[in-house]
């Protein structure tokens, strides 16, 4: 009996420790000591930053960026907007005008605001900048440092609200390194960085912030940092939009996907920056005060980039357009669409992503020509475009989803996009007899007389939703006789394809700024110039490695027209013709983004009836919803 | 007891070869590693942001010569050995230009905290139960019992730390479910911050418990079968020893040893860190480091800490065997 | 031999538990090669089903039938755990015999190579081979490769049972009558060293599945052939748990479940019955 009395009297003991331990949970996940009506709650998609107390920012790779970094704490010239802008797209942020170029864009003049002052105390002048670039030209291994010393030939400041730059070679665009689009060039404080006498090993903890917000407190091992609101807050640019409604701002690791629409529903988390469809359509069902970009399906922000299948061009089998078109029409982007984001996905046929302004700059101008576009199967010429599948998207989706699908074409092509191309299996065949290839017994073999194999590369775990619509693409392939694999290279896919170590891979080459039609944001790097030689690392973006001569005729022009010419966008319209022609990459949709905000203690958040900027918390521009966000009650 | 001392030199003498050979192995497979840490800071870079494509090629030779790749592997290799014997692991390449044993400081006492406490009680309370269903077998509770622990240790551990997680954090709610300690509470020794680690602690300690109970019990109960067949136990329960006496003095003391040869190199293992843990429950450790590491193609940190690793489940292992004759004494060391 | 498994059939309430819970689970197994699914095909039924009279164990976020998917998965990874087994014990038994009994330099050197085995983390060894194999790494390459991480632990634990036989009376007593080192190691040893091979076999399967499936969370997966950690991985792509999709999570893991408790209590009545001792006292309880 000693022996059971004893377990009973451990029993107890524990028993009553954990009743001790327990309390409501309410407290647990959120700060203390922070009034919660004045705190916004964030994700950091960064997850636990390593090396929590490094806030030099100029640094490569040395810690986090998006917890709260960039987005509150600093600052820089313009920005431009992926959606519309609290007061149109172009916002002279630091500068007090757009920028000025003379006629062969060889020198750029910037205008910048007065009465902007760091946080403590030192008034923001034209210094600033030229120390953000002579610090970073004259120690090569920072983060700007690459790009400001090949454009850069010196930069002067001749009055303190001037600064002016004069460029090693003519560049129309040098501007948008200063452009926030996501992150930019951020201007760092001249009399801090001054006294520091290695750059490089700096911590700048605390940091002095020039944006609204300075640092409260943050955690050794990463998982949380807390902002707060600068009492002289009228003394930054975003004082221009009002003030900003949460006092205190935190930023947030909050783990695997379960975990995230979990604390959303115990609302300890105010802004999730993504989960899986899953998790999306679970929060919609269970939350009364969860609240996404779209009111309905499709829910998710169609961030400004476009997922692709990307053909190694310089692989033997992908060097003729016919291969690439015959696997594209090969491809039901129905069932893409509903494995990768379950339906909840805008398509895009062609290589301008489907979101900001660019639906009714090119998708809608492009529609007719579309249309009327022919392929030659060498038997017979065929229309391949269908532009019905958005709307044969929401059909399907009518019935399980009820009145969260739109009925309005013009809703459902915002929400769905418009067309693609027709699932044609036939023409496909055609197409491949006439680049050689043949079918032996249910296969395909290529001019060679080897098998066909096709390797789909993709991220797994790190993108799910690229993972799952690879998986698809693999098998609507293997259906029609070609020996297709994924094949999955968790975390090394950057240097893989940097190296051109693939047949394809899902992802994307294509990244436009949003709200502004200009596409040398992405177009620019993929002029012949930078495509490399097999085998040699190939930089940013032309993961496709393609190279074009009509494509270099475009992107010259390009760079010789001015930023907002409307000559511009008929060079890009351009540009998508020959792409749908020749068929570098195969476009499937737009990368959606399910950011769910919770309404509970804030409303006001950016929506599409209401699109003034762009919700995903790590993204620069995101600090224009702190101004619009009032406490809810 | 020279024979013991010299045995104790030989044993040292071992120790410190694994401990190098271990080392190079770590060294050469991270090496081998596909993945080039300059590569992965250039795309971190450049992936938001707009970066002229000849701009990279300069920062990639900037970044090669900040990180100290430069020069032939040889040298490489003859540095880095260089650094070790002064317990200078370098920069860590993901977070240059942070020493990669600041990084190690900071995440070593949650994972070593966490991971002591709980694989001391699994080891406790398994053995326990264990020593208890091996020798009272008839008793229906203790099978049960068994039954339920062995139940409980197939369990993927993934998704036994999600169940609890979402019994404890969202069903009924009063447990914490993420983090090391309450947020915004500052790091030093006052009751407070103490209690709130504990508080943060029991469910990923609980989790851990829970699958690690399941193997020692087994363990225990064979080893206690094996025991039970010996003369002096029949001898002992003849004598009208009671049976309690003979569980604990006779046959648990002889059984229990080669179970402490597994605790100490279960706590020698603790410096692997618990991945899935650290992962579920938000719970800052090395787990995480060593994998983030590993994705970075950071040799440093890679190399740091699985160097941390191998001198403590080494040293645990040098331990046991120094521990052991002294523990046995039918062991004679030749 | 059959006497023996009718004792153990109507004597041993475990084990006739243990061999319906195993037969389950091997029935299962077996069962995969009529399944009307081809085991990688996706959205081949409508997704998100519960349990029903025509999916049994419900559909998965990928339109797959649970209960055919889980029939490939059980399959697989008990051939896994299998064989991870299978070759850990073979070199644990070796290498724990001859070290414990020799003794020595024999001793020394095996276990310096040993401990070189025990001392290297296996996560970011294992991490950075799927990193370098990529898609060559089959599940047959990873079971070899942690069976050689496997047998290290269990072979020092081997080895200090046989030290401490190696002293016993028994032992000097057959060296003396002139056996060779191979039969006393074999005849005179081995039964002892048996019942903790079988737990120790429990244990590195239990072991190796749950390497499996932790690499499997984390990502590292050969995602075309199914096993239970893949079918997990894929649940969390989808968060199937918070989706309420518990069937795809709950049906892998009571199956597992049931094979070891299964295979646990065969292995216990089994001893039970051999050692004499508690043959006698469950016969004499029975009748």
């Amino acid at each position: 009996m000693r022996r059971i009395s004893a377990l009973l009297l451990a029993a107890c003991v524990l028993g009553s420790l954990l009743s001790a331990a327990v309390e409501p949970s309410h407290a647990q996940g959120i700060p203390q000591n922070i009034p919660r009506k004045d705190l916004l709650i964030l994700e950091n998609p960064e997850g636990t930053v390593k090396n929590a107390g490094w806030f030099n920012i100029w640094v490569i790779n040395a810690s986090s960026q998006s917890n709260g970094l960039q987005q509150v704490a600093l600052d820089t010239l313009w920005y431009i907007d992926p959606e519309s802008g609290l007061d149109g797209v172009w916002d002279n942020s630091l500068a007090a005008d757009k920028p000025q170029y003379n006629a062969d864009f060889t020198e750029m003049t910037a205008k910048l605001r007065s009465g902007i002052f760091w946080s403590d105390g030192v008034e923001f002048t034209a210094d600033d900048v030229v120390a953000t670039v002579m610090t970073q030209i004259m120690n090569p291994a920072m983060r700007f440092s690459a790009v400001l010393a090949s454009n850069v030939a010196s930069v002067e400041a001749p009055d303190p609200h001037t600064v002016v730059f004069k460029l090693k070679k003519p560049n129309s665009r040098f501007h948008t390194n200063f452009t926030v689009r996501w992150g930019a060039v951020w201007i760092l404080p001249k009399h801090v960085f001054d006294k520091v006498e290695d750059p490089v090993k700096f911590d700048f903890n605390k940091p002095v912030s020039l944006g609204a917000y300075v640092l409260h407190s943050y955690d050794p091992d990463g998982k949380w940092y807390i902002w707060q609101l600068r009492d002289d807050w009228q003394r930054t640019t975003l004082a221009r939009f009002g003030k900003p409604g949460p006092k205190y701002l935190a930023y947030v690791d909050p783990g695997p996907p379960d975990k995230r629409v979990i604390a959303q529903l115990n609302h300890e988390l105010d802004v999730i920056h993504d989960i899986a469809p899953e998790g999306m359509f679970a929060l919609a069902k269970q939350s009364k005060t969860t609240r996404a970009w779209f009111k309905g399906f499709p829910y998710g922000h169609p961030d400004p980039t476009l997922p692709a299948v990307i053909f190694n061009t310089q692989n033997e089998n992908f060097k003729n357009p016919d291969v690439r078109w015959a696997l594209a029409l090969l491809i039901d982007i129905k069932a893409v669409a509903m494995a990768a984001y379950r339906g909840a996905a805008t398509i895009s046929a062609i290589g301008v992503p489907p979101t900001g302004t660019h639906p009714a700059a090119y998708h809608a101008p492009l529609e007719d020509w579309l249309k009327s576009f022919e392929i030659d199967t060498g038997k017979r010429k065929i229309k391949p475009y269908d532009p019905t599948v958005g709307k044969q998207i929401a059909d399907m989706l009518r019935p399980s989803m009820g009145e969260q699908i739109p009925t309005d074409p013009a809703e459902i092509a915002k929400a769905f996009g418009r067309g693609w191309w027709k699932t044609d299996p036939v023409t496909a065949q055609e197409l491949l007899e006439k680049a050689g290839f043949s079918k032996r017994g249910g296969t395909w073999v290529t001019p060679d007389g080897k098998p066909f194999t096709v390797r789909v590369m993709v991220e797994g775990d790190l993108r799910p939703v690229m993972t799952r619509a690879g998986t698809m693409i693999v098998q609507l392939w293997k259906q029609a006789g070609i020996d297709a694999k994924i094949d999955v290279a968790q975390g090394t896919l950057p240097t893989r394809r940097a190296a051109g170590d693939f047949d394809t891979f899902i992802g994307w080459s294509v990244e436009t700024l949003g709200g502004h039609p200009d596409l040398s944001y992405f177009l620019d790097s993929w002029h012949s110039q930078f495509v490399a030689e097999p085998g040699k690392p190939q930089p940013l973006r032309n993961w496709q490695r393609w190279s074009s001569p009509a494509l270099d005729k475009i992107i010259e022009e390009i760079r010789t027209v001015g930023f907002d010419d409307p000559k511009s966008t008929e060079l890009g319209k351009d540009y998508v013709k020959l792409a749908v022609k020749e068929m570098p990459t195969i476009p499937l949709m737009a990368y959606n983004v399910f950011t769910a905000m919770d309404q509970t203690y804030w409303t006001g958040f950016p929506t599409a009836e209401n699109p003034y900027t762009n919700p995903v918390p790590n993204w620069g521009n995101s600090r224009y919803m702190f101004v619009r966000l009032k406490p809810a009650s | 007891m020279s024979g013991y001392a010299g045995y104790v030199g030989r044993r040292l003498a071992q120790f410190l070869l694994v401990v190098f050979i271990g080392i190079n192995i770590a060294y050469v497979v991270t090496h081998a590693s596909p993945i080039d840490p300059v590569e992965q800071s250039i795309s971190a870079v450049t992936s938001f942001g707009n970066t002229a494509p000849d701009a990279i090629d300069q920062m990639r030779n900037s970044l090669r010569e900040l990180y100290g790749l430069g020069g032939t592997p040889v040298q490489q290799y003859l540095t880095f050995w260089k650094r070790i014997l002064r317990a200078d692991f370098g920069p860590s390449l993901s977070a240059f230009p942070t020493p990669v044993g600041t990084l190690i400081e900071r995440a070593l006492p949650w994972t070593a905290g966490l991971l002591t406490v709980s694989t001391l009680i699994a080891w406790v309370l398994g053995n326990l139960l264990g020593g208890l269903a091996g020798y009272y077998r008839q008793s229906r509770g203790l099978k049960l019992m068994g039954v339920i622990a062995m139940g409980l240790h197939p369990i993927p551990y993934y998704i036994l730390a999600m169940l609890l997680l979402i019994l404890f954090g969202f069903i009924w709610p009063v447990l914490p479910i993420s983090g090391g300690a309450t947020m915004n509470l500052p790091q030093s020794l006052t009751p407070e911050f103490v209690w709130s680690v504990l508080q943060h602690a029991i469910l990923p300690a609980l989790s851990l418990i829970l699958i690690g109970v399941g193997s020692w019990f087994l363990g225990m109960r064979s080893l206690v079968s094996n025991v039970i067949a010996e003369d002096y136990v029949v001898y002992a329960e003849l004598a009208g020893v009671k049976s309690w006496r003979i569980l604990t003095s006779y046959v648990m003391r002889n059984a229990l040893v080669p179970q402490v040869t597994g605790l100490a190199m279960s706590l020698g293992g603790i410096f692997n860190g618990a991945v899935i843990t650290e992962k579920v429950f938000g719970y800052p450790g090395l787990g995480s480091l060593l994998v983030d590491a590993v994705y970075a193609g950071d040799y440093g940190l890679v190399l740091g800490v699985t160097t941390i690793s191998i001198l403590g489940v080494s040293v645990g292992v040098l331990a046991i065997d120094l521990l052991y004759p002294l523990l046995d004494p039918r062991v004679k060391v030749s | 031999m059959v006497v023996f498994l009718r004792d153990l059939l109507r004597y041993r309430a475990e084990f006739r538990i243990g061999l319906v819970l195993v037969a389950l689970v091997l029935l299962l197994s077996v069962l995969a090669s009529f399944s009307p699914y081809s085991p990688d095909s996706v959205y081949v039924v409508p997704p998100d089903l519960p349990p029903s009279l025509t999916y049994w164990f419900g559909t998965t976020s990928r339109g797959q039938d649970v209960f055919w998917q889980l029939s490939f998965a059980i399959r697989n990874t008990l051939l896994f755990g299998g064989t991870v087994a299978l070759v850990s014990r073979l070199v644990a038994l070796a290498v724990g015999l001859v070290s414990g009994y020799k003794g020595g330099w024999v001793d020394r050197a095996l276990m310096s190579v040993n401990d070189t085995f025990i001392v290297i983390p296996l996560l970011p060894i294992l991490v950075l081979f799927y990193f370098v194999m990529r898609d060559r790494i089959s599940w047959l390459m990873l079971a070899l490769i942690m069976a050689c991480f496997g047998w290290a632990y269990d072979a020092r634990l081997i080895r200090s049972v046989v030290m401490s036989l190696r002293q016993r009376e028994f032992t000097q007593t057959s060296l003396f009558s002139g056996m060779s080192t191979r039969q006393i190691l074999t005849e005179e040893h081995l039964p002892y060293v048996v019942p903790i091979l079988f737990s120790t076999t429990m244990n590195n399967m239990v072991w190796s599945i749950g390497l499996e499936v932790t690499l499997a969370v984390l990502g590292f997966t050969d995602i075309n052939t199914p096993t239970i950690g893949g079918m997990i991985y894929w649940a969390n792509q989808h968060t199937a748990m918070v989706a309420g999709i518990w069937w795809w999570i709950a049906f892998p893991t009571i199956a597992v479940i049931m094979a070891f408790i299964g295979l646990f209590l065969l292995a216990v009545s089994v001893n039970a019955q051999i050692d004499p001792r508690s043959r006698l006292w469950s016969s004499g309880e029975a009748t």
